[in-house]
C-alpha cells in the first residue's frame, strides 16, 4: 500500500471539516476526488501536503509517517494548488532552478531546462513570470511541482482557468506520471476532466468519504447521476 | 459537542479575596506605622508592590500557558494564556498609576525613568501589543498560536529589559536588599497580607475570566456549526 | 546535504529579487533619509546636538526605516502562496527563519550604508571621535532586530493588518535594544571610542542570542496555518 490514510479528523473552532476519512491507494493510482464546496476536499489535501496538522488520525506514504518523518515525506511530495507558488519577479528558469536547488538537486539549472522542455516553455525561459499568460503560468506551476520527480503528487483544482489546449497538456502530463508509476491525488469540480484521467473515483461530502470506486467499474453517466444524487441528499 | 463546565458559583479564591482585601486595606491605614521621611504617602507602597509582583507573575503564567498551548494544542491553554495577559496588563496599568502617585510628592515628578518603572512600562507595551494582536486575528487556531508565540517572545525579553533598565539612574527605594530587609515587622506583615489579598483577587479573576473565554469559544463553535448547517 | 545550503538558496533567491526590483531597499533608504531630515529640522536645523541625542536620532531613523523592509520580506512570500511551497519542501522551518533573518540583516546593513554617512553630514558638527567603533554596535543591533523582526513579521503576515501590526508588535520588544544602542552609540559619538561601547555589547549580544533561539523555536508555529 503506497498511501494509507486512517480515521483522519480535523476540526477548526468546533466545526469538523473532516469526520474520519479512511483511504488507501496503491502505487501508480490516480485518485480523483469530487465534492461540493466545504466538503473538506481542500482540508484533506492540505493535511496530505503537511500544511495542516490533523486533529487525529494518521497518514503514511511510501513507508514514511507524515508526523514522524515530515522532511523525508516532503522530499517525495509534489503539490499544485490554485495559487501558482511562483515568484512573479523571477524568470521561468530562475523559478524552477530555485526550487530544484531547494530540493537539493545537483544541477538545478539543467533540471530547470529539462522541465521547461517538458511543458513546452523553453522559448519563454527568460521571461519573468509576471509576463507569462495565465495558461503558461499554469504549465510552469505543473513543472514546478514535478521538480523533485515526486512519488506522490497532490493537485487542487488544476483545471481551473485552463483553456482546452492547456487542459489537454495537463492530462498528458498526468498520463505520463501514471505510466511512470507515480501516485496522484486530484481534487476538482470538473467531472469530465476528472473522469478521463482517474483510475479511482471518490466523493467527499460533509467531511466524509461517501463514495470510493475503481474507475473501470464505473459507468460515467451512472457516476454523474450518483454524484448529483449525493449532492442533493446532503 | 464541546461542553464547557460551568465555573463553581463562588470559588474559594473569590471568598479569600473578599476577606483579605478589606483586611489589607485596614492594615494599611490603621496598623502599618507612618514612615519617617516619606510620611503617609508611603502607604501606597503596600498596594504598589503587591500589584507589581502579581502582574509579573501573571506575565510568567501567560508565557508558560503559551508553551502549554503550543505543545498540547488545547484551547484551554490558550484561554489561560489570554487571561493572564489581560490581568497582567490591567495590574501593570495600576502599578504605573500607583507608582506615579507615589512619585509625584516624593520625587516631585509624575514620571521618571527609574529602572523598575521603565521595566514595568516596557512590559506594559509588550503585553498590550499582545492584546492588539488577539483582536486582529479571527481564526481561533491562528489567534491562539500567534498569541502564544507573542506571550513567549515577550517574556524572554524580560532579562534584557532588566539589564537595559539598570542603565537608568535609580532613585527608586530599594525595599528588599540582599543583606537585610529595610522594613519594620509591622510593615512586613502588612505587605504580606496585601500581597496575599491581591494574589487571591488575581486567582478569582483568573478563574472567572478563563471560564468566560471558554464559554465564548464554545458559543463561536455553536455559531459556526449553525452557519454550516444553514448553508 | 549540507545544512547551510538551503539557507543560502533561499537567501540568494531573495537577494536576486531585491536586486531586480530594489523596492525594499529604495523605500528603506528614502524613508530613513526623510526621518533624518525631519529630525534635523525638528532640533532646529543645523544646530549642534549632544552625542546622546545624536545617537537617538540615528537609531530612530534606522529602526523606523528597517521595519518597512522587514514587512516586505515576508509579505512577498505570501503573494502567490510561495510560503506554502517552501513549507511542503524539505526545507526546515529553522532554515527558512535563518534565511529570512539574513535577508533582513543584509537589507538593514545596505540601508545603513546610506543613512550613517547622511547622519554625519546633517549632525556631524558637534560630534567627536572616530566612527569606526560604531561597527560592532550596528552589527549587533541589526542582528537583534533581524532575529526578533523575522519572527514577528511571520506573525504579522498571518493577520489581516500586516503593515499596522508589525511595528506595534516589534517595537515594544526592541525598547531595551534602543536603550542599549543609544547608550553605546552616544559614548562613541562623544569620543569615547570602542571602550565606551564595549560595556553594552555583551547585553546586545545576549538579545541577539535569545531571539535567534526563540525565533528558531517559535517560527515553525508562526508560519503554519494551524
Amino acid at each position: 500500500m503506497f498511501l494509507q490514510v486512517e480515521s483522519l479528523r480535523k476540526s477548526y473552532g468546533g466545526v469538523e471539516a473532516l469526520q474520519g476519512v479512511d483511504l488507501q491507494l496503491e502505487k501508480g493510482e490516480l485518485l480523483c476526488l469530487f465534492g461540493p464546496n466545504g466538503a473538506g476536499k481542500s482540508t484533506l489535501l492540505k493535511i496530505l501536503a503537511t500544511l495542516l496538522a490533523p486533529t487525529s488520525g494518521t497518514v503514511r506514504a511510501a513507508g514514511f509517517d507524515l508526523e514522524e518523518h515530515p522532511e523525508a515525506y516532503r522530499a517525495r511530495l509534489g503539490v499544485v494548488s490554485h495559487q501558482s507558488f511562483l515568484y512573479a519577479d523571477l524568470t521561468a528558469r530562475e523559478n524552477l532552478a530555485f526550487y530544484a536547488a531547494l530540493y537539493g538537486m545537483d544541477d538545478p539549472d539543467g533540471r530547470a531546462d529539462d522541465l521547461l522542455e517538458r511543458v513546452d516553455l523553453a522559448h519563454r525561459a527568460d521571461a519573468p513570470v509576471s509576463a507569462l499568460s495565465r495558461g503558461m503560468q499554469q504549465r510552469l506551476t505543473i513543472a514546478r511541482a514535478l521538480v523533485n520527480d515526486p512519488d506522490l503528487l497532490l493537485l487542487d483544482e488544476p483545471f481551473t482557468g485552463l483553456d482546452e489546449h492547456a487542459a489537454a497538456r495537463l492530462r498528458d502530463q498526468l498520463r505520463l506520471l501514471h505510466d511512470r508509476d507515480r501516485t496522484v491525488v486530484l481534487v476538482t469540480h470538473n467531472l469530465r476532466r476528472g473522469l478521463e484521467s482517474a483510475t479511482r473515483l471518490g466523493i467527499l461530502s460533509r467531511g466524509r468519504l461517501v463514495y470510493l470506486e475503481d474507475r473501470d467499474r464505473v459507468d460515467p453517466a451512472a457516476f454523474e447521476a450518483e454524484y448529483f444524487r449525493l449532492l442533493e441528499v446532503r | 459537542m464541546t461542553l464547557v463546565p460551568k465555573p463553581r458559583e463562588f470559588p474559594v479564591s473569590a471568598a479569600a479575596a473578599a476577606v483579605l482585601l478589606p483586611v489589607a486595606v485596614g492594615l494599611v491605614f490603621f496598623y502599618a506605622p507612618v514612615e519617617r521621611t516619606m510620611g503617609v504617602v508611603q502607604k501606597i507602597f503596600y498596594v504598589h508592590l503587591a500589584l507589581a509582583l502579581t502582574a509579573f507573575w501573571s506575565f510568567g503564567v501567560s508565557a508558560v500557558a503559551g508553551i502549554g498551548y503550543l505543545v498540547r494544542r488545547d484551547p484551554l491553554w490558550d484561554a489561560r494564556s489570554a487571561t493572564a495577559v489581560e490581568l497582567g496588563v490591567v495590574l501593570t496599568t495600576l502599578v504605573l498609576v500607583t507608582g506615579s502617585l507615589w512619585g509625584r510628592p516624593i520625587w516631585n515628578t509624575w514620571w521618571t525613568w527609574d529602572p523598575r518603572l521603565t521595566t514595568s512600562l516596557i512590559l506594559w507595551f509588550i503585553y498590550a501589543a499582545c492584546l492588539i494582536l488577539r483582536a486582529s486575528v479571527d481564526d481561533p487556531t491562528r489567534r491562539a498560536t500567534f498569541s502564544a508565540v507573542m506571550a513567549i517572545a515577550g517574556f524572554v525579553d524580560v532579562p534584557i529589559v532588566f539589564l537595559s533598565a539598570r542603565l537608568m539612574r535609580s532613585i527608586h527605594p530599594t525595599v528588599i536588599r540582599s543583606d537585610s530587609v529595610g522594613l519594620e515587622p509591622a510593615m512586613i506583615a502588612t505587605l504580606v497580607v496585601c500581597l496575599a489579598a491581591v494574589f487571591a483577587l488575581w486567582l478569582a479573576l483568573f478563574r472567572v475570566r478563563c471560564g468566560l473565554h471558554r464559554q465564548e469559544a464554545a458559543l463561536d463553535a455553536v455559531d459556526a456549526r449553525l452557519d454550516r448547517a444553514g448553508a | 546535504m549540507n545544512a547551510l545550503r538551503p539557507v543560502w538558496v533561499v537567501f540568494a533567491k531573495d537577494v536576486r529579487i531585491e536586486l531586480r526590483r530594489r523596492e525594499s531597499l529604495a523605500s528603506m533608504a528614502f524613508f530613513g533619509a526623510l526621518v533624518l531630515v525631519i529630525l534635523s529640522l525638528a532640533v532646529g536645523g543645523g544646530r549642534r546636538v549632544a552625542p546622546e541625542t545624536g545617537a537617538g536620532i540615528l537609531w530612530v531613523a534606522v529602526l523606523f526605516a528597517s521595519v518597512l523592509g522587514l514587512g516586505r520580506v515576508f509579505a512577498r512570500e505570501k503573494e502567490d502562496g510561495c510560503v506554502s511551497a517552501l513549507l511542503v519542501s524539505p526545507l526546515s522551518p529553522g532554515a527558512l527563519f535563518a534565511a529570512k533573518a539574513l535577508v533582513n540583516f543584509a537589507l538593514m546593513a545596505a540601508a545603513e550604508v546610506v543613512l550613517v554617512p547622511l547622519f554625519y553630514v546633517l549632525f556631524g558638527r558637534g560630534l567627536a571621535g572616530n566612527p569606526l567603533p560604531l561597527l560592532p554596535v550596528i552589527v549587533l543591533v541589526n542582528g537583534g532586530f533581524s532575529a526578533a523582526g523575522t519572527l514577528l513579521s511571520a506573525v504579522a503576515a498571518g493577520t489581516r493588518r500586516n503593515e499596522v501590526l508589525l511595528p506595534i508588535l516589534l517595537y515594544p520588544l526592541l525598547l531595551p535594544v534602543i536603550v542599549l544602542a543609544v547608550r553605546a552609540t552616544g559614548g562613541v559619538l562623544a569620543g569615547g571610542g570602542l571602550a565606551a561601547a564595549a560595556e553594552h555589547l555583551s547585553t546586545l549580544a545576549a538579545f541577539c542570542v535569545i531571539y535567534a533561539a526563540a525565533g528558531a523555536l517559535l517560527f515553525p508555529f508562526a508560519v503554519r496555518e494551524g
